[in-house]
């Protein structure tokens, strides 16, 4: 019907009917483009990312598609790289993608954000999405923010917040509080938090340690200064090896007495290799397999072969809330507007199992509720093969676990 | 006191692992002039083979098999591989090896998954040894150096007062002298390769339990390895041994050490100026402790290009 109208109105003009006519034929499909580390060192984070979104995005296709057609998955290899996100990026945009998913690293969000910037800018009406559902570093939501890019994922703030708010009430906290992080955006955001919260929740930063990452093997020497400045609770954002080591090297030192708080205990193979040493410390995140519903639990197992975990759980809310805002725009089989679909996901909410979740306008950060869990025996999923899994302590509410919009953002609206 | 003991053990053990792993490297280099970018990937082999027959068996045989699994895989990538490039020169080797690391590192993420998997110290090793300063010192840490240590005795051994060492330093300086003797020179090369490989892998299967067995653990020492046999010098044992312990040490020091370019002002009493420039001037060594091998590999090269021990040659 939509042709046949065009064509009335635009009947002198020969190439505009063509084109009227070949869009009659087929409808425009959304195409997604996920530029995700799939090979080198980052693997194992950018697989779930990458697996997470697919699964949304599918089930999406299996109700009909959007916009008349299915929508079109494409994925790339980042490499784990920020050059070769820059080049995937390109090339994504270069096969006509209309929104682009990415999550592991803040190094290669950055890159991914900016991209995706000045191509919106040079492109007037062929803009690209960024929805980030990993990338925490608050400089994306800061002075990097954009209107085209989309942060579904957690930050420092909140999760340290959620942390030692939890930690203290559980009495796990202590007075003496110690802080070691990697050095780079992602590991200052947190010590800048730990710092922060000090007054409100009575504790005192023994120390903080800001080390290399991923970089060191040995974590006996930290482990030594951490025992001199004698903590009651070690507060950290390392993941992957940072994380191991250092939970393996106070394990064997005995020191047990000290708890962990951490951004990302929950991260697969973790509590397997620090074994018993894992029990009764923390973690904060955006999700809990422990508290999703066992028809979703299953039907994600079904579908990729193993239960949600890790940063699956958040990745598949945040894409939701995407697809979310797809259903409130109708281009009628037309072109697709990425700008009016970025206009729908400022509005859009989702009820998840943790509680609502939703896009705030200052920054495009997620408003969103994070869990807080222990290791525990006393789970219904254990992980890794152990009988250990993270028993739900409490959910800190969206309103409490936000932080306020950065003054460093100004976003420009088009 | 506390401090410079603990940290100088710390430093000892790391220092003894790295050796450990960086053994093989200088033998395959010193014997065969093949710089071997795959080395680390023999020893994430060795870690996930060990493994792999922990779970089957138990960990001490795959302590043991684990490194002649390792072996023969070196054996073969020598005989198939690297003989075939060896006569276009040393840049082909180091390219294919190059490749090989990858290859490597993909083939492991394809069988055994992308995360760490759970290769851990049987419960008889898991006990502390003694107590330092109200901290326990973990057995398995003084197992590592001591496997370390008997690695170094042995191939000194080996290599200097056993004829098959005769051979094998006979067939590196003069190949062809040696071959004239009727001494089968690729077949030498090809067990220095094998055990050079198998040495890596026992590393991994030794130090795979202590530290996470990941698909990434070749490209973590990798790096570092090449960085001991540069300190060292180019082939020789003694040489890295020394090399592995100055950088065990130094970066187990520099953990704790508060030091920075501010710190040195306050001499001269500019130390107020140089905190509020910051940057630099106020980074601490304890924040780039994971350089200090590059530092120290820096120094080495410029003082003594051929290494610590390493011959002119």
């Amino acid at each position: 019907m939509l042709s046949r109208r065009a064509i009335s109105t635009v009947a002198g003009a020969g190439m505009a009917l063509g084109m009227a006519v070949a869009s009659s034929a087929q409808a425009e499909p959304l195409k997604v483009g996920i530029v995700e580390s799939l090979s080198g060192s980052q693997t194992s984070t950018g697989r779930l990312y990458a697996t997470a979104a697919r699964y949304v995005l599918e089930k999406v296709n299996e109700q009909g598609g959007y916009n008349g057609e299915q929508i079109e998955i494409l994925e790339y290899d980042n490499g784990g790289n920020t050059s070769g996100a820059a080049a995937k990026v390109r090339q994504a945009i270069a096969d006509g993608v209309n929104v682009i998913i990415q999550g592991s690293s803040s190094a290669v969000a950055g890159q991914v954000s900016e991209d995706v910037r000045k191509h919106n800018i040079r492109n007037r009406g062929d803009e690209v999405l960024y929805l980030n559902v990993g990338g925490e570093a608050m400089e994306l939501r800061g002075n990097k923010c954009h209107y085209h890019a989309f942060h579904f994922t957690s930050t420092a703030p909140m999760r340290v917040g959620a942390l030692t708010q939890v930690m203290s009430e559980q009495g796990d906290l202590g007075d003496r509080v110690y802080s070691i992080n990697q050095n780079y955006s992602w590991g200052k955001d947190m010590q800048e938090s730990i710092e922060a919260r000090a007054d409100e929740y009575g504790y005192e930063v023994v120390d903080t340690v800001l080390h290399e990452v991923n970089r060191i093997q040995d974590f006996a020497p930290y482990v030594a200064q951490i025992k001199s400045a004698n903590p009651d609770s070690v507060i950290t954002g390392n993941w992957s090896n940072d994380l191991l080591l250092l939970m393996k090297a106070v394990g064997g030192a005995g020191l047990d007495d000290i708890t962990f708080g951490t951004a990302f205990l929950d991260q697969v193979g973790n509590v397997a290799n620090a074994g018993q040493g894992a029990m009764g410390n923390y973690v904060a995140h955006p999700g809990n397999i422990e508290l999703l519903s066992e028809e979703f639990v299953n039907d994600y197992q079904s579908m990729t072969g193993h239960y949600p975990v890790y940063v699956e759980p958040g990745a598949v809310n945040g894409i939701k809330l995407f697809t979310k805002a797809l259903e409130k725009v109708d281009f009628e089989g037309g072109d697709i507007d990425v700008n009016q679909i970025a206009a729908a996901l400022e509005q859009a909410t989702l009820e998840t199992d943790l509680g609502e979740i939703s896009i705030r306008e200052g920054d495009h950060q997620t408003v969103m509720p994070v869990v807080v869990s222990r290791v525990s025996k006393d789970v219904k999923y254990p992980v890794d093969g152990t009988d250990m899994g993270f028993e739900p302590i409490e959910v800190v509410s969206a309103e409490d676990a936000i932080f306020s919009v950065q003054e460093s953002c100004r976003m420009r609206r088009p | 006191m506390e401090f410079l003991i603990t940290s100088a053990l710390n430093g000892v053990i790391y220092g003894m692992l790295l050796f450990m792993v960086s053994a093989g490297l200088t033998l395959i280099f010193g014997m065969m002039g093949v710089l071997n970018f795959a080395h680390a990937s023999f020893y994430m082999l060795g870690a996930y083979f060990a493994y792999t027959l922990s779970g089957i068996f138990n960990f001490w045989i795959g302590l043991l098999v684990a490194p002649l699994l390792v072996g023969i895989i070196g054996i073969l990538v020598e005989r198939y591989l690297l003989r075939r490039v060896h006569f276009y020169g040393h840049a082909h080797e180091l390219l294919l090896t190059f490749g090989l690391a990858f290859i490597f590192e993909e083939l492991v993420k394809l069988f055994y998954g992308d995360y760490p998997v759970n290769y851990r110290m049987p419960d008889v090793l898991n006990f502390a040894a003694f107590n330092i300063f109200g901290t326990d010192y973990p057995f398995y840490r003084v197992f590592i150096g001591g496997v370390a240590l008997a690695m170094f005795i042995s191939l000194l051994v080996l290599l200097n007062k056993t004829r098959v060492g005769i051979v094998v330093r006979g067939a590196e300086r003069l190949p062809q002298t040696a071959q004239a003797l009727g001494h089968n020179v690729p077949l030498v090369f090809m067990g220095v390769f094998g055990a050079g490989a198998a040495l890596a892998g026992l590393g991994g299967a030794v130090a795979g339990a202590f530290y996470p067995t990941n698909p990434n653990m070749a490209l973590e020492l990798g790096v570092i390895v090449f960085v001991v046999v540069v300190v060292g010098g180019l082939g020789s044992l003694t040489g890295s041994l020394l090399a592995s312990l100055m950088i065990g040490i130094f970066s187990s020091f520099a953990v704790g050490l508060d030091w920075s370019l501010a710190g040195a002002f306050d001499w001269v009493g500019l130390g107020g100026w140089a905190r509020s420039v910051g940057g630099l001037l106020t980074m601490s060594i304890s924040s780039i402790s994971g350089a200090m091998p590059f530092l120290l590999m820096l120094i080495v090269l410029l003082v003594r290009p051929a290494g610590l021990m390493g011959s002119k040659n």
